[in-house]
């Protein structure tokens, strides 16, 4: 049975119009001055919010090849664990290189 | 459709009063901390990040119910939780642009960033459609809490030989009393910290549950494999069935849903502003949508989903044609024991409550802020000293909460005809949302927004969604991206589409033709009949939205009334309204942050990054405006005189309860020590010998 209309068209849809909102908010933000990558704070909330959406990615991409049967379900936690490990350590790194 | 009434035993309802009224006792403590209006509705802007996110879970979970998941998860499968995943879209512009503006301009509810950014008609126009949305909230959280304990309720009651029916009306109007009793005593301080408690909870018994309905099933890859492809699924099929497909939902919920509940939800909104600063705030949001909220699409729909993989295996168990709101209250029952139900339904009607709880105040907030205080101040009845006010309005505060939790419980005779709560969830926020969502978006992000932009989308983009409602296989249909049409409820969903559109539309064309209406407005100046004029092109404004509102004539002559109020509107608000462009964008707007910084502050920011130190307080003085640091501190902190501080308790585990906010005084030379007046301490909770720890703000 093809399931398209069920998972990649609205993965797609999901992804590509949100992208664009998405972007279109770094840019505006940007562009306002209210977001300032001049500011090391700043700087870190730009890979928060970059992380934030590739994690919101992976995690429906995961989900669906899972119904899919392409992966095992078994496997998406652990691949969504080892984000939120990188996302973490990262996070410390930044914060360190802040402090000094 | 199967129905059931007289779900759980007496240990389950034992275990129920007992949890109600440990909330219940664990809120009044924390309502002693509620001195004043602003520790009532904001907390007194001092709590850290993690605290804001666990308690913004029991209010999040609980508006999207695990009763309205469970349902859909029992229907469709897993894609219930794509509600709950979609929200990172529009974070950049929450973090970047609403949130520092709410809090750096001091607004203490949205209609009043109306007034500042636009004019009064624009906040008074703001206040009425906030006021609905609100209210229809709150109806929507009694309506799924009734929903919930119907289920555990047996369908009749004999009093004094008499026999009385529970019907779903009168549960709801029980539940209500017991909702408004700590809301109503205990303000936001008690809210925030009874929703931590339940954010917790809420987790644990959603999860707990999962493990049980695993468990039950036989182990997860039994219950994986008993689910049907399309169950498994994360996203609906793109447009079928018209009760729950992709393309509708994402109008709905990720475009006016995700704005609605980031940018004009009142309740989610305080909460934020309850931060100890922007930057916590950044937080609180961060890891509350990236990590919290998928936690929580499992906890509110793995009922729907075990049910499902229930009647797969065993359908004389849970029938398919079990009611879907009820499936949540069922499928617990079945794999749970006695108690342990209770304990789970607790944590479910207590998580309702805390959403119901939430709304309340912040629908309260608005009254105080946007009818209360403007009115006193048209009857110039704001005398006595500042205190006297504050406990004038704290009292009206309280009633006001009662009142509301009045208009809530009649608020659900509109949705209870709806043959899902989600439905009814997703018809209420498709509608209501959309005006206010485009009035706050381009009035944060667009300077040349006007106010008879922003007040043509309210009430010209009202008469459009009006004649969409009114004329949906004509006009949304163009959108519906093949969607069939429901003529019982048609477009439940993507009317959101055509409803921000037409929303969108007409604030960009008023906005862009502002010199056009100017040129037009000077010439009618220059003429000596100019005001009878516009009085007479007012009358027929509000003539030509009646037609609208009240469904005169056929389809063709209410366009032609619906296009004369687009028309006539903005030249009626540039007429009447005076509006200056600099004045009222200065700080309001995404561009102007750093002027926004600077009004907060009364003084340039200093932005150089300090540490924090650890201090003794001492009271000394009388100054509730400063606190003395030594020079040594202020320097480790880089901090200038005149900068803002935050003082709060070593102990983290406080989240900031115990805090203030204050600005640096003239230095002294006791290296490790802070003098601060009786009063601030006693505002700041602080224990004597206890140490606190000090950073520069700005």
């Amino acid at each position: 049975m093809d399931y398209f209309s069920h998972s990649w068209l609205p993965f797609i849809y999901l992804y590509g119009f949100g992208g664009i909102l998405f972007v279109s908010g770094i840019i505006i933000t940007l562009k306002a001055g209210s977001f300032d990558l001049k500011r090391f704070a700043h700087k870190k909330w730009m890979w928060v919010l970059l992380f934030g959406f590739v994690w919101y990615i992976m995690l429906h991409a995961l989900m669906t090849w899972a119904a899919l049967g392409t992966i095992s379900p078994n496997i998406v936690p652990i691949i969504m664990m080892a984000l939120l490990v990188v996302f973490v350590v990262v996070n410390y790194i930044l914060k360190q290189k802040a402090r000094a | 459709m199967q129905t059931f009434h007289s779900i759980g035993t007496t240990a389950d309802w034992v275990v129920m009063v007992i949890y109600f009224v440990a909330i219940m006792l664990f809120g009044s403590y924390f309502g002693r901390y509620t001195k004043t209006t602003t520790d009532f509705f904001f907390g007194g802007r001092r709590f850290s990040w993690w605290l804001i996110t666990m308690s913004i879970v029991a209010t999040g979970v609980g508006s999207h119910s695990f009763v309205k998941y469970s349902a859909k998860g029992f229907e469709h499968g897993i894609s219930s939780s794509m509600t709950y995943l979609n929200d990172w879209f529009f974070v950049p512009f929450f973090m970047f642009g609403w949130l520092p503006i709410i809090v750096y301009s001091k607004i203490r509810s949205i209609p009043e960033y109306f007034e500042k950014r636009f004019s009064p008609s624009a906040r008074f126009l703001a206040t009425i459609l906030l006021l609905l949305y609100m209210i229809g909230y709150i109806g929507i959280g009694f309506l799924t809490l009734g929903k919930a304990v119907i289920p555990m309720l047996p369908q009749a009651f004999t009093l004094l030989g008499a026999t009385f029916p529970i019907t779903l009306m009168g549960a709801i109007i029980v539940i209500a009393v017991i909702t408004g009793i700590y809301i109503t005593f205990g303000g936001q301080t008690a809210v925030i910290f009874t929703d931590l408690l339940q954010g917790f909870v809420l987790l644990f018994a959603g999860l707990l549950l999962f493990f049980f309905g695993v468990t039950y099933l036989g182990g997860f890859d039994i219950f994986w494999n008993l689910l049907p492809t399309e169950w498994k699924l994360p996203l609906a099929d793109f447009n079928q069935p018209s009760n729950f497909n992709f393309v509708g939902i994402f109008w709905q919920d990720a475009i006016a849903g995700s704005i609605g509940f980031l940018f004009m939800n009142q309740g989610l909104i305080m909460r934020f502003m309850a931060c100890k600063n922007v930057n916590e705030g950044r937080k609180a949001a961060a890891v509350n949508i990236l990590f919290v909220l998928p936690i929580s699409a499992i906890v509110v729909g793995n009922a729907g989903w075990v049910g499902k993989a229930i009647s797969v295996a065993s359908p004389e168990i849970v029938s398919p044609t079990v009611s879907p709101d009820q499936i949540f209250v069922v499928v617990a029952n079945i794999i749970s024991s006695p108690g342990v139900f209770g304990f789970i339904m607790a944590a479910l009607t207590a998580a309702l409550m805390s959403t119901v709880d939430t709304l309340i105040n912040a629908t309260a907030a608005i009254f105080i802020n946007d009818v209360y205080r403007p009115v006193q101040q048209f009857f110039k009845r704001n005398q006595g000293t500042n205190a006297e006010t504050d406990k004038r309005e704290l009292g009206a505060a309280r009633y006001a909460s009662i009142a509301i939790t009045t208009l809530g419980v009649l608020a659900v005779l509109a949705f209870k005809n709806f043959p899902t709560v989600y439905e009814a969830h997703g018809y209420f926020h498709s509608t209501l949302t959309p005006p206010l969502v485009v009035g706050i978006f381009l009035g944060v992000f667009w300077k040349r927004f006007t106010p008879a932009a922003v007040i043509t989308t309210f009430v010209g983009g009202v008469a459009l969604m009006i004649l969409g409602a009114r004329y949906p296989g004509i006009l949304i249909a163009p959108f519906d991206h093949g969607i069939e049409m429901n003529p019982s409820h048609p477009y439940s969903y993507i009317r959101a589409l055509y409803n921000t559109l037409v929303c969108s539309g007409v604030a960009v064309l008023t906005a862009l033709t502002t010199k056009w209406q100017a040129s037009l407005i000077s010439y009618l100046r220059s003429r000596a009949n100019g005001k009878p004029i516009m009085n007479g092109l007012v009358v027929a404004t509000v003539l030509l939205f009646g037609f609208v509102l009240f469904n005169v004539g056929g389809i063709i002559f209410q366009v032609i009334a619906a296009t004369g109020v687009l028309l006539l509107v903005p030249l009626a608000v540039t007429y009447f309204v005076h509006y200056d462009e600099e004045k009222h964008t200065n700080g309001l707007i995404a561009n102007s942050i750093d002027i926004a910084r600077k009004f907060f502050k009364g003084g340039d920011p200093n932005d150089i990054e300090g540490e924090t130190v650890l201090v003794q307080w001492e009271e000394k003085g009388s100054s509730d405006t400063e606190i003395f640091f030594s020079e040594h501190d202020m320097k480790i902190m880089k901090a200038n005189l005149g900068d803002l501080v935050y003082l709060s308790d070593k102990r983290k585990w406080f989240g900031g309860l115990k805090s203030i906010h204050s600005v640096f005084g003239k230095p002294h030379n006791e290296v490790g020590k802070v003098y601060l007046s009786k009063e601030l301490a006693r505002h700041g909770l602080f224990v004597k010998d206890r140490i606190l720890e000090a950073e520069k703000e700005m």
